[in-house]
């Protein structure tokens, strides 16, 4: 296992061509833009060799009973699944922010799951390849970004439909030894500091979307692959100082970026999929429900940061006490726990698949999910509230620092007595990094929109049987168990009991 | 006579109408001519038991343990029988088939 320094060594192994505000970036490692994305994502190897983390930071692999960190796992267990979403509140809390490696973590074990059901319907040896993959990923401790989304161009029309059929990755060629692949993905978390790439498809697919229905694994710097890199709210703050990023150690979200397949070979040991599109909708709900339980971990974990520092900016400003701060905080707290609730109900209910890895409850991780995307905004609402209006109109790093404005600007910002009116600034900055900016859109869209979920959650949800019980308890259907208690037909009871009330006798049983 | 011996989960939030599948495959064992004794009574020797589990976290699963020398074990749960997925109509035939394989197996 890499820790977090190697982590970051390796990835100058590689050759990725990126581009950013216009221009090629000759290190991907070197560039201030992108170093709190790779420093959160270092944080995921760091902690697995701290003896205080690694019971939730390291598994043993199931296929070489080695120690393997937690983040190239497939979960075997109700305990694995339950240490999943520890991990993820775990690297919230240290990080505050998005730490990427989840996404290729829910790719391997849906591609897992999957590639073993395509199997027993197909006769194809996709899980056999699959797992000699997975070997090398364990092996290696590499780090795989999962690439789901296309661009999807006219949402109206099917992927073959498309008037430009690269919105879609597909299939361009078979041949003997592989298939040769174009497309794009679109907002892929932790690109450019990924060791590969697992592609899923983006949605179901049909018999006339055969060549779309893929999923494969290359190295991030294979030939035909780039990537242009996405903007983040006051991302060139990074650029002006320290102070004034706000988490300038990690930063805000993901570090997404666009991926640009142009007639990229793979190899067929690196294909899992190729044309099954009857598994595509298997495989999108099977990642989709690992990556939506989740949410209900790093984002607790960031709100336990949140709320941390909600507090502590009260207590410096002297008002912690106060009963109204006291209140929002309480709702902060019981919102997050909920949706850790939430999360932890997802791993306990799951279940065995048949490929012998372990897959979350589907309905409850979109519940969990769409909790997220209404109370991610209403605890950040709150750490807004309590920390003012000077999360949005403090002055810069740079006149905190020049002689002219510094005395006045430190008398302005002072609070309670023995509170550094510079750290008062450094938490302020906090709180507008993680309550103003990109990560309210991401615990929005991140694993799918709302309607996603609330699609997921229809079809999941028995509405048919919630009829049943209701048909029998209004008096629709026949109610064994009432009839067993009263000792006789429910018509003939009422039929008597119509005759003592129409009696007028108080006493009717 | 050989028999079965029937284990319901607790059926907090099932996804099967747990008692209709029973029911079902009693009538589908009945038309083949099959008699078998369903028994619920846990005090029974069974030489099968069939875990009825209302959906795919199976808890019972975890209550039993599949041992060497124990009976033989057929689990439902929810619309999956042991490790394949089968639509809710379809759960009693699919019992019916893998019943008849454990009863002719040579372990038996």
């Amino acid at each position: 296992m890499m820790n977090g320094k190697e982590y970051i060594d390796s990835l100058r192994d590689l050759n990725l061509e990126v581009y950013f505000f216009g221009q090629k970036i000759k290190s991907i490692v070197d560039e201030p833009m992108f170093q709190p994305h790779i420093h959160t994502a270092a944080m995921t190897y760091e902690l697995a060799h701290d003896p205080e983390y690694e019971q939730i930071m390291t598994a043993s692999s199931h296929l070489t009973g080695e120690r393997i960190n937690r983040f190239t796992h497939i979960h075997h267990s109700i305990d694995d699944l339950v240490k999943k979403v520890r991990m993820m509140r775990l690297l919230g809390q240290k990080t505050g922010t998005c730490f990427q490696r989840c996404v290729g973590l829910d790719g391997l074990n849906a591609v897992y799951v999957t590639t073993y059901d395509i199997d027993q319907k197909h006769g194809t040896n996709y899980h056999e390849r699959f797992k000699d993959y997975l070997l090398e990923v364990q092996k290696n401790d590499w780090m795989p970004s999962g690439a789901m989304t296309d661009a999807r161009g006219d949402r109206s029309l099917r992927p073959s439909k498309q008037k430009h059929p690269d919105t879609y990755l597909h299939i361009k060629e078979r041949l003997e030894d592989g298939i040769i692949v174009s497309g794009m993905k679109a907002h892929i978390t932790g690109a450019i500091n990924s060791h590969e790439i697992i592609t899923m498809p983006t949605r179901t697919m049909g018999e006339e979307d055969r060549d779309f229905a893929l999923s494969f694994a290359i190295p991030a710097d294979a030939k035909g692959v780039t990537y242009i890199f996405s903007r983040q709210t006051n991302d060139t703050r990074r650029l002006d100082g320290v102070l004034d990023g706000g988490n300038p150690k990690y930063g805000i979200v993901g570090g997404e970026a666009i991926i640009v397949f142009k007639d990229v070979f793979v190899p067929w040991e690196r294909v899992f999929m190729a044309g099954e599109y009857d598994f595509t909708n298997e495989l999108v709900e099977t990642f989709a429900g690992y990556h939506r339980s989740n949410y209900g971990g790093c984002k607790v974990g960031l709100a336990d940061v949140v709320i941390g520092g909600s507090n502590w900016i009260a207590d410096a400003h002297g008002i912690n006490n106060a009963s109204h701060i006291i209140d929002k905080l309480t709702e902060m707290i019981a919102m997050a726990e909920t949706c850790w609730s939430c999360t932890l109900a997802c791993s306990y209910e799951g279940y065995r698949t048949p490929s012998g890895a372990y897959h979350i409850h589907p309905l409850l991780a979109n519940v969990t999910k769409l909790n997220i995307t209404r109370m991610v905004y209403e605890w950040m609402r709150l750490a807004q509230d309590i920390a003012g209006g000077k999360i949005i109109t403090l002055p810069s790093e740079k006149d905190l620092e020049s002689p002219e404005t510094m005395e006045i600007l430190t008398e302005c910002f002072t609070g309670k007595e023995g509170v550094s009116p510079r750290d008062i600034i450094k938490m302020l900055r906090l709180i507008e990094n993680m309550s103003v900016g990109a990560g309210l859109p991401e615990a929005m869209h991140g694993a799918g929109s709302p309607a996603a979920q609330k699609i997921m959650i229809a079809r999941r949800s028995g509405i048919d049987r919630k009829m049943e019980l209701a048909k029998i308890i209004a008096g629709i259907h026949k109610d064994k168990y009432f009839e067993e208690i009263i000792g006789k037909d429910e018509t003939a009871h009422w039929d008597e009991v119509k005759k003592k009330i129409k009696g007028k006798k108080v006493q009717i049983y | 006579m050989p028999s079965i011996g029937l284990r319901y989960c607790g059926g907090c939030n099932p996804q099967i109408d747990r008692s209709k599948v029973i029911r079902k495959l009693e009538e589908g064992l009945k038309e083949r001519g099959m008699k078998l004794d369903l028994t619920t009574n846990r005090k029974s020797t069974v030489d099968i038991i069939l875990l009825i589990n209302g959906c795919i976290h199976a808890c019972l699963e975890e209550e039993y343990l599949r041992e060497g020398d124990s009976p033989q074990f057929i689990t439902i749960k929810g619309e999956m029988v042991e490790s394949q997925y089968v639509k809710e109509e379809h759960i009693p035939e699919c019992l019916i088939k893998k019943i008849v394989d454990l009863l002719n197996s040579p372990s038996h």
